[in-house]
């Protein structure tokens, strides 16, 4: 019996973790064309600034900045890491953050506000969370100069 | 002799007239007080106090306090087995997701055998290395959970060869984006060093086995959304007595996170052979708040 209940719960394991394997076979559309494209991520950086405005903590951060080079330089860094027709010609992570004292709980907000942003903007659950997984991976190489 | 029960009875009632008091005032209170870790990755609490599932201990420390930050939790859990019941109270306390401090009181109701068996358990687990969203390799975490039974006379009596034990265990989150159906999936895996006989409940270490077992213990959450997750647990036990065998226990799991500040979760239990007692299944609630 015992032996049983643990098949059937290593069973269900394997069936869900198998989700993480499986990659559709068929041609998929680009992250970046399920983001809305130009426009859609057009949108999304907008409405994601002005969430960053809004919030005392992190517009600190924007005083000395051109706030359109910023707009400019997130959407092509998007778009590049959504697998969209950009390269992204701004500066490194490490060096556009180092020194700037930003600590965990700063980009925590960022990432609060990002996930916000895509749901309000209607972007399906997939999309989203592949979006938020790729920008997590920034973590390490923005936070390395702090 | 009708006092004590009418006295915990009357414990019950104030402790969750004082939880709802407190939930109006944590509800009403401003979302400027909570970490700035996101929705659901402080887990919920598991039976022994620390952060985690309902049985398992996760690598994640509890609330959502960040760096500068703190935290705060408090909870109840509730499982009715066929023939036992579980509550446990308990406080944890999150120092700049680094330190988590925690303790729980345990009571086991043996509603067929008659009488119960208490237990606090002091927690202690720090954060290593890592983060459960941003690190390639998730958290991981190393924890202490000091365990003293009040009464152990019938631990004793059952073969058992110590009232007070220390569970130590290293446990690693790491949530998985996009991994089934579009949602996030988090994974856990704790392994356990521990003489504990039923999570302690029946003392520690026993007439078959008096020294530690290393166990494992694994689970998964999908987030169906940001703020629910559904998924299931399993956790290997010892099985050191000699008067009954001691079975894993695993559950079936679903959390909802309504803010930073309340989750309620709800979980299917099965507990094997308790005591003597086959197939203990069930239902189980737990609630926790923090700030």
């Amino acid at each position: 019996m015992k032996r049983v209940r643990r098949l059937v719960v290593l069973v269900l394991l394997a069936l869900l973790l198998s989700g993480c394997m499986q990659r559709p076979t068929s041609p998929t559309p680009t992250l970046y064309t399920q983001l809305g494209g130009e426009a859609g991520v057009a949108a999304i950086v907008e409405d994601f600034t002005y969430r960053l405005a809004d919030n005392d903590e992190i517009v600190v951060f924007f005083a000395n900045s051109n706030i359109d080079r910023f707009v400019t330089s997130l959407e092509e860094q998007i778009c590049s890491i959504s697998d969209g027709p950009c390269v992204y010609s701004g500066p490194p992570m490490d060096r556009a953050h180092q020194h700037m004292g930003i600590t965990d709980a700063h980009f925590n907000a960022l990432v609060e506000h990002m996930q916000q942003t895509l749901i309000d903007q209607d972007i399906p659950p997939g999309p989203r969370n592949q979006l938020l997984g790729r920008l997590a991976r920034l973590h390490g190489e923005i936070m390395s100069l702090q | 002799m009708s006092h004590p029960p009418r006295l915990a009875s009357l414990f019950c009632k104030r402790l969750v007239s004082g939880m709802g008091l407190l939930l109006w005032v944590i509800i009403t209170i401003s979302p400027a007080l909570a970490g700035s870790r996101l929705l659901g990755t402080g887990g919920v609490t598991q039976i022994e106090g620390a952060a985690g599932g309902g049985l398992s201990s996760w690598g994640v420390l509890a609330g959502t306090a960040s760096e500068g930050e703190w935290a705060v939790t408090a909870n109840r859990t509730e499982a009715r087995l066929d023939d036992y019941r579980l509550a446990v109270s308990g406080v944890a306390f999150n120092w700049q997701d680094r330190v988590e401090v925690s303790l729980a009181r345990q009571r086991l109701g043996l509603d067929t055998l008659g009488g119960d068996l208490e237990q606090d358990i002091h927690g202690l687990k720090l954060r290593m290395v890592g983060d459960v969203l941003y690190h390639p390799w998730g958290i991981w975490s190393l924890g202490v959970q000091h365990k003293r039974l009040d009464d152990g006379s019938l631990a004793r009596a059952v073969g058992a060869d110590s009232t007070q034990g220390n569970d130590i265990y290293l446990s690693g989150s790491k949530l998985l984006f996009d991994a089934v159906a579009g949602r996030n999936l988090l994974v856990n895996l704790t392994l356990r060093s521990t003489r504990a006989n039923q999570g302690g409940l029946l003392g520690f270490g026993g007439d078959e086995k008096e020294s530690r077992s290393l166990v494992a213990e694994g689970s998964v959450g999908l987030f169906l959304t940001p703020n629910w997750v559904m998924g299931m647990e399993y956790r290997q036990k010892p099985d050191n007595l000699g008067f009954a065998r001691e079975d894993d226990w695993q559950d079936l799991y679903s959390a909802y996170f309504f803010n930073k500040h309340v989750s309620l979760t709800g979980a299917w239990l099965d507990l094997g052979s308790i005591a003597g007692l086959d197939q203990q299944r069930g239902g189980y609630l737990s609630l926790q708040v923090a700030l």
